[in-house]
């Protein structure tokens, strides 16, 4: 242990860190929460909350607590009626909004908000009044209790009611609520200190319909009737500390079963579903088993409760004893492929248990230490249960996503440290939203941080041994432990919570080693490395001359220095070589232990110390080089990027042991479509002893090579012979078995591979015949009597496969599609897809997964113009009311039909749907795929992107979707993927181009319409944004030129013209003060302009006279000019800021000049002006210039 | 003119059948002639110079009729016995039913003016047409007594199928199963399609494609995630034939929790938890889950 790395890491971190300093002025020891009645007909909920509390300083006067939505109607302390102010800055982010409508903006704003509620802040929503007669008694320090009187009416947020319109009581409806939400949201469903940090113990008392059970946390202490009999009331003691945010309900009419290993794990499902809970949960103490054996430590709570619900936030959430999870992970045991995911969900949940609900964090850049854990954790019950293969597998799927998406984004930072408040050392600058609170992070950026702390966390097990990892998680779960059976006087529940300096310095305690290094590597800094090999052989020498660079400037990534593993495969055995990367050395000589051919007879052995025998003709007779390994154990967070010949990448996929290196280099193959990968592929396609996924994907690779060599391709299609040989019948070769998914490898092989094969090309580039009736033989030979399992998602595969082999339509001139110029392969496909839909209605499949096959189907017949494209089809299956599966592929196919057709209407659809869905995921993910696949972006133009689009999604982010955070950062994400960090490109352009600097007294551009505004963003972006914008500017312009057919030459051409404009506008008479201005409210008022629609309004014509008159003449009255004005501004502002920075310059001085001459005169006239417009309710209005706002902006009529 | 007609050639008589060629009839009519003859003599003997051919006809018949019933009578009474051949007591108990003193019989048959009647010509005894000889007789097997009739013609019973090939091609079979269960798919799902509301992917054509339209469910999850019946139905056909990939702990977890699986799931929706958990707790004594516990009576104290 160097002391010297755990000194500077205390500097980089809180001072607070050493010991837990509570950012209140008082400590929570205990809360009621109570909640007495419980509408599901008014989805309204009644009760009260009672927190105990220590003031530690003499003079408090105002409690803070968080609360949202809630009504509050009474607080009480010690009996006294006190006074409280509500205040959420949550609620509306940006109140003048119409000014500013660039992201940056919003989100400095939102932070900010934020940060004024937060609980880890010492701040909240609820501010009390302590009242006077009780000063004295906080001066002694004495204990306060706040009681509350609550009431939720409707929530949209926290807690989620589920109520079925059907007939009956709302037990026999399966009418249910439960609380969800993303990280702190408890403030949603009562007041409290919403913070991970604030521990105490709890009462949780819940008053139900006698039909419905009550699940929260803790011990179920008793049930006890009311009165009349007709209710029951379930109250439950926590006694172990736990923080606010991990406080959980559910109330239903669950059906109950208690665990058969394990009688104080009770599992709880929706009526109906008890035997699929059944076989559901009977794995589950394997996981308990498992977890308990590692970290040497009981489960900490004494009971553990599942409960699984319908139309869930997440599919897992974890909380104080008790998960919640979605009701479609259940399962049956017919059900292969569902088995592990849902397995994966409940191993996760129970990591959760321990890290993240037990052990709590001290404050929002400590996560990753839980989240790191509990995902380590898993990982190793993953390698447990599913064997090593499944484990690296997928670790290197993690590593891949992780690396991929910080080269995307620029970066994910674990331990974002906030010293000093500067904004310039604001560490995600890189980003459109503000790391430093859980709230403001996109949803996509969090997964991305959970998959970045746990493989860190891997690394750090590879650094001290997973002995002493599971050392120090020991170490944190005893003291932790010892902790919660304390008394709250004992001061000892801070021990409960984990900081990033604790972790570490309980890392150097019981390892003594120091990976300070390791930790400012992937820890305090974000980014990933990115390694480019290549090699070559000195013969003479017989070394390996290794060169390995690395690319640090790209954003996202960061410089390696340190130990890299590189493994060399040479004839005579595997070698393992740790090279030093440094700063500037770029070669590494390695010396090669064997000859060339030395050995040509002799068995080679591989790093598993096997020895095989292999043909070795393929390779380089100088060279004794099988393959090269650049850091094999994913010990660096990295990419690389590797050169070696192609049959060095085919030895290594037929004789590396690893499934990495097998992955790595079907990967690499795609890149060599020779005879000899082919032959490569194929050989490990039928080897049985091969990890299933690597044969899968070599499926995929396979398909790929074939279709490179198309034309030297011998025999028939690529694995049609395979499939027949593995699982057809041996004497009709044609008709497949009678399915047995007994064993699972092959089962996947087998479901893969038609979707594999169906991705072939012939020379037309078209699907070969032969395919297409292959497949369409697999589904009509399909037969599923005889097997043990379902073949719901063979077939559903299957469906993908005959998606998979549609090819463009051939289409002349656009024809309309019709049923009698249908292609006769796709009348067959039709066919099946038809049936297939049909007969989900009568006999559904298992979470009907034929219907989503089937729809995406269609949608790629459609956007293949086989089909005509209509989204009809999939908005009714996208209807509230269907399976959410179903509903997500319809949405996804409404989203791409809304990109592909441009369509505004069903862009709306979307919209509304994104604000009124009763599903909060649904709407999350319907946010999500609109990002994912967005209508247009930011450097687009689009008929779609308009003002009124801008001020709806402005709308929904500012105040539209306070009541979920994902939510809200999803709008987030959209809002810069469609518009981007500065002000939306389809937007007027501010009324002032220039704004005067009162305090440095000069005129400057206005920040709103600089191009990517702020020096902190998209450092290399700037330019080409700039260029893009004012591309967006000119297009629209252009075309409506096209459509009037107005001799525009002195327009188009025209430093004249600008000069002109100029001229005029300095006019002191003409109205139109600034150049810019008018625009705004022109095309406010016919927005058709700017996007360059097709539709040209009926007085357009008019316009276009004045304007070409406008050009000749000076003399215009000044109603005439105001509307030329109005049609030709954005040709003024592209010409003049693309053509020529003189005129720009030239038009800064212009506008100084005036502004300072004539602003108040000015300022006077439009305001005379527009209040007489309003009133003769003239439509062309336009706002003064000095209000800076639209008059069409929504925020005026608010 | 039964006589005349008897000859082998008389076709046209009686209705055109084709008893008169018959040996039997044959035979039925020489008999029923010997009769005729009786009658006449006995007319003789009680003195009738003539009688009309009815009168005698009609005797005839009843004189038939009676000797008929006495060996009808005499034959149940034989098998009443258990026996096959009727025996003079049989003949005796028959004519005293009938009413008849048999004890005049010896008398009467001693009469002097009696007249003796040729026997009837020795016709050869009809033999039973074999018809189609199909093969041997059976014997009767060893329980039977022989006493009992005889087997009836063998082709009466034996029976000769006749059928085609029967398919065991496997390909034929597999095609044959699948494009049964294509066209049955087919036809009832057009037949849904026909019958309720569609959707179409074609706006011009909406019956080669017809997709039945979406519907919403009320509860969507539980048509998602439960197996159909006919899942259910295969499950257990499988699980019957082969239970040796199952685990052992799903098979344990089934086992110790089955306790009920019906009456449960119909209790617990009923809002009967206490009593359900009550009979839970019966049956699993060690269990100890609060959810299992029963809901306590309100205390006069407790009020929330």
């Amino acid at each position: 242990m160097s002391p010297t790395g755990i000194e500077s890491s205390r500097m980089n971190r809180k001072k607070g860190d050493k010991g837990f300093e509570s950012p209140r002025p008082y400590k929570l020891t205990h809360q009621v929460v109570c909640i007495n009645n419980i509408n599901f007909q008014r989805k309204s909920v009644v009760g009260f909350v009672e927190l105990t509390i220590f003031p530690t300083v003499a003079n408090l006067n105002r409690i803070k607590l968080n609360s949202k939505q809630c009504r509050i109607y009474r607080v009480r302390i010690n009996d006294l009626e006190a006074a409280f102010i509500y205040n959420d800055p949550t609620l509306e982010v940006c109140h003048n909004e119409s000014k500013q409508r660039n992201l940056n903006y919003f989100s400095n704003a939102y932070a900010a908000a934020v940060s004024a509620v937060d609980p880890d802040a010492g701040n909240g929503e609820l501010c009390i009044k302590v009242p006077s007669e009780l000063w004295k008694h906080v001066d002694e320090l004495k204990v306060l209790k706040i009681h509350i009187n609550f009431s939720l009416d409707q929530p949209k947020g926290g807690l989620h009611f589920v109520v079925p319109s059907v007939e009956g009581s709302m037990a026999e409806r399966g009418a249910h609520v439960f609380s969800c939400g993303y990280q702190n949201s408890t403030r949603f469903w009562f007041p409290c200190v919403d913070s991970y940090s604030e521990l105490c113990t709890w009462k949780l008392e819940f008053t139900v319909d006698a039909a419905m059970v009550a699940v929260s946390n803790g011990d179920l202490v008793e049930t006890v009737y009311t009165h009349d009999m007709r209710k029951k009331t379930f109250h439950y003691m926590l006694t172990i500390p736990t923080a606010a945010s991990n406080i959980s309900l559910a109330i239903g009419p669950f059906e109950v079963l208690v665990d058969p290993y394990m009688h104080e794990v009770t599992h709880f499902c929706l009526p109906q579903l008890l035997p699929l809970l059944k076989h559901t949960t009977s794995y589950l103490h394997e996981v308990f088993e498992f977890y308990e054996e590692i970290l040497t430590c009981r489960y900490p709570y004494s009971c553990f409760k599942t409960v699984f619900i319908d139309e869930a936030y997440v599919e897992v959430a974890a909380y104080a004893s008790m998960s919640i999870f979605s009701t479609n992970l259940l399962h049956s045991a017919m059900i292969i492929d569902e088995t592990p995911l849902t397995r994966r969900c409940l191993a996760q949940a129970l990591a959760q248990q321990f890290f993240g609900c037990f052990i709590s964090r001290m404050s929002w850049s400590d996560e990753w230490v839980l989240k790191g854990i509990s995902g380590y954790i898993y990982g190793l019950w993953m390698k447990k249960t599913f064997g090593v293969n499944e484990y690296r597998h997928w670790i290197k799927e993690e590593l891949d996503k992780i690396v991929a998406y910080e080269l995307k984004t620029g970066g994910v930072l674990l331990h974002p440290i906030f010293g000093g408040g500067k904004e310039k050392d604001n560490p995600a600058s890189h980003l459109h939203f503000s790391i430093k609170h859980p709230h403001t992070l996109s949803w996509e950026y969090y997964t991305m941080f959970q998959c970045k702390a746990h493989l860190v966390m891997r690394l750090i097990e590879n650094r001290i041994s997973m002995e002493f990892m599971l050392q120090v998680f020991n170490k944190l779960l005893s003291l932790a432990s010892t902790a919660s059976s304390q008394k709250f006087q004992s001061h000892m529940w801070s021990q409960m919570l984990v900081s990033t300096y604790g972790f570490l310095k309980s890392i150097s305690n019981v390892s003594g080693k120091d990976i300070q290094p390791l930790i400012k590597q992937w820890v305090d800094q974000s980014g990933v490395v990115k390694f480019y090999g290549s090699f070559a052989f000195n013969r003479k020498r017989n070394v390996l001359e290794l060169e390995i660079k690395q690319d640090y400037t790209s954003p996202g990534t960061q410089k390696y220095v340190g130990p890299l593993k590189v493994t060399v495969q040479e004839l005579d055995g595997s070698f393992n070589h740790t090279l030093q990367i440094e700063e500037n050395s770029l070669k590494h000589d390695i010396p090669c232990h064997s000859k060339s051919r030395r050995n040509k007879k002799k068995k080679i052995p591989l790093m598993n110390g096997e020895e095989v025998d292999m043909d070795l003709s393929a390779m380089d007779a100088d060279s004794p080089l099988l393959w090269i390994r650049i850091d094999p154990d994913m010990s660096v967070l990295r990419k690389v990027e590797f050169e070696q010949a192609d049959f060095m990448w085919q030895y290594e996929l037929r004789y590396e042991r690893d499934v990495v290196a097998q992955q790595e280099s079907i990967l690499a193959l795609e890149k060599f479509p020779t005879p000899a990968s082919r032959l490569a592929l194929t050989d490990i396609l039928e080897q049985e002893q091969c990890f299933y996924r690597v044969r899968m994907s070599a499926c995929f690779c396979l398909a790929k090579i074939a279709n490179s060599m198309v034309s030297t391709w011998t025999g028939p299609p690529a694995m049609k012979s395979l499939f027949t040989r593995m699982f057809c019948c041996k004497t009709c070769p044609n008709i497949v078995k009678t399915n047995n998914f007994m064993s699972f490898q092959s089962y996947f092989l087998q479901k893969t591979m038609p979707v594999a094969m169906a991705l072939l090309r012939d020379v037309h580039n078209l699907c070969p015949k032969e395919v297409l009736s292959f497949i369409l033989d697999l589904i009509k030979y399909n037969d599923n009597r005889k097997n043990k399992f379902s073949d719901n998602y063979y077939r559903a595969e299957m469906i993908d496969a005959l998606a998979n082999s549609v090819t463009p339509a051939v289409s002349v001139n656009n024809e309309v599609r019709t049923l009698d110029n249908l292609n006769p392969d796709v009348r067959l496909i039709l066919e099946e897809i038809t049936r297939f839909l049909n007969m989900e209605k009568l006999l559904p499949s298992y979470r009907h997964t034929i219907t989503v096959s089937c729809l995406r189907a269609i949608r790629v017949l459609q956007k293949n113009g086989h089909v005509p494209s209509d989204c009809s089809l999939f908005k009714s299956y996208a209807e509230y009311g269907h399976f959410v599966d179903i509903r997500i592929a319809a949405l996804e196919a409404v989203v791409d039909y809304t990109k592909v057709d441009r369509s505004y209407e069903e862009l709306q659809w979307l919209l509304n749907m994104i604000q009124t869905d009763p599903v909060p995921y649904v709407r999350h993910k319907i946010l999500n795929m609109l990002t994912k696949n967005p209508p247009f972006t930011k450097n687009m133009d689009s008929p779609l992107c308009n003002e009124a689009l801008v001020d709806q999604l402005w709308k929904l982010m500012n105040s539209g979707t306070a009541h979920d955070w994902r939510l809200r950062c999803g709008a987030v994400d959209l809002y810069f993927t469609l518009f981007g960090l500065s002000r939306p490109s389809c937007l007027p352009l501010p009324e002032l181009g220039l704004v005067l600097n009162l305090k440095e007294k000069k005129a400057v551009l206005n920040p709103t319409i600089i191009p990517e505004a702020g020096p902190a963003n998209q450092e290399s972006a700037s330019n080409p944004g700039c260029h893009a914008q004012l591309a967006g500017f000119q297009n629209p312009f252009a075309s409506s030129q096209d459509e009037e057919e107005v001799d525009m030459d002195t327009v188009h051409d025209s430093q004249a013209f600008i000069s002109h404009h100029l001229n005029m506008l300095e006019r002191p008479s003409t109205p139109g003060l600034c150049k810019y201005r008018p625009s705004s409210s022109r095309s406010s008022l016919m927005p058709q302009h700017s996007l360059g629609s097709d539709i040209i309004p009926t007085t357009k014509p008019q316009w276009t006279m004045e304007l070409s008159r406008k050009g000749i003449g000076k003399e215009q009255p000044m109603e005439m000019s105001m509307h030329s004005m109005g049609a030709v501004p954005l040709s003024v502002f592209a010409k003049e800021s693309t053509s020529s920075r003189h005129s720009e310059h030239h038009h800064h001085h212009h506008h100084e000049h005036k502004k300072k001459k004539k602003k108040h005169k000015h300022k006077h006239k439009h305001k005379h002006k527009h209040d007489s417009k309003d009133k003769d309710k003239e439509p062309f209005t336009f706002s003064s210039p000095a209000s800076g706002r639209s008059v069409r902006s929504p925020s005026l009529s608010d | 003119m039964a006589d005349t007609a008897a000859g082998p050639g008389g076709s046209g008589t009686r209705s055109g059948s084709k008893q008169s060629t018959n040996p039997a009839d044959n035979y039925h009519l020489a008999r029923r002639r010997t009769l005729q003859v009786v009658v006449s003599s006995l007319l003789t003997e009680a003195g009738f110079e003539s009688a009309e051919k009815a009168s005698v006809e009609t005797l005839t018949e009843m004189l038939q009729s009676y000797i008929s019933e006495i060996g009808r009578s005499a034959k149940s009474y034989c098998e009443h016995t258990a026996r096959t051949q009727p025996t003079l007591s049989d003949i005796v108990v028959t004519l005293v039913e009938m009413g008849f003193n048999v004890d005049t019989l010896p008398a009467y048959a001693k009469r002097s003016q009696r007249m003796v009647i040729t026997a009837p010509p020795v016709t050869n005894q009809p033999v039973t047409p074999k018809a189609l000889t199909a093969g041997q007789n059976r014997p009767h097997p060893p329980h039977i007594p022989s006493h009992f009739p005889e087997f009836p013609d063998p082709h009466t019973y034996i029976k000769t199928p006749t059928y085609r090939e029967p398919v065991s091609d496997y390909q034929v079979l597999r095609e044959k199963a699948a494009s049964q269960r294509r066209d049955v798919e087919r036809a009832l799902t057009r037949f849904m399609a026909k019958t309720g509301e569609t959707q179409s992917l074609f706006k011009d054509d909406v019956s080669t494609f017809p997709l039945i339209a979406a519907r919403p469910f009320t509860i969507p999850y539980l048509t998602a995630l439960l197996p159909s019946e006919l899942e259910i139905q295969q499950m257990e056909e499988t699980d019957s034939s082969e239970q040796d990939e199952q685990t052992d702990t799903e098979n344990i977890a089934l086992h110790i929790s089955t306790g009920d699986p019906g009456t449960e799931k119909e209790n617990a929706s009923v809002l009967q938890q206490n009593s359900l958990s009550g009979s839970r707790n019966g049956e699993e004594s060690i269990i100890d889950n609060p959810y299992l516990r029963p809901v306590k009576k309100p205390k006069i104290r407790r009020k929330k």
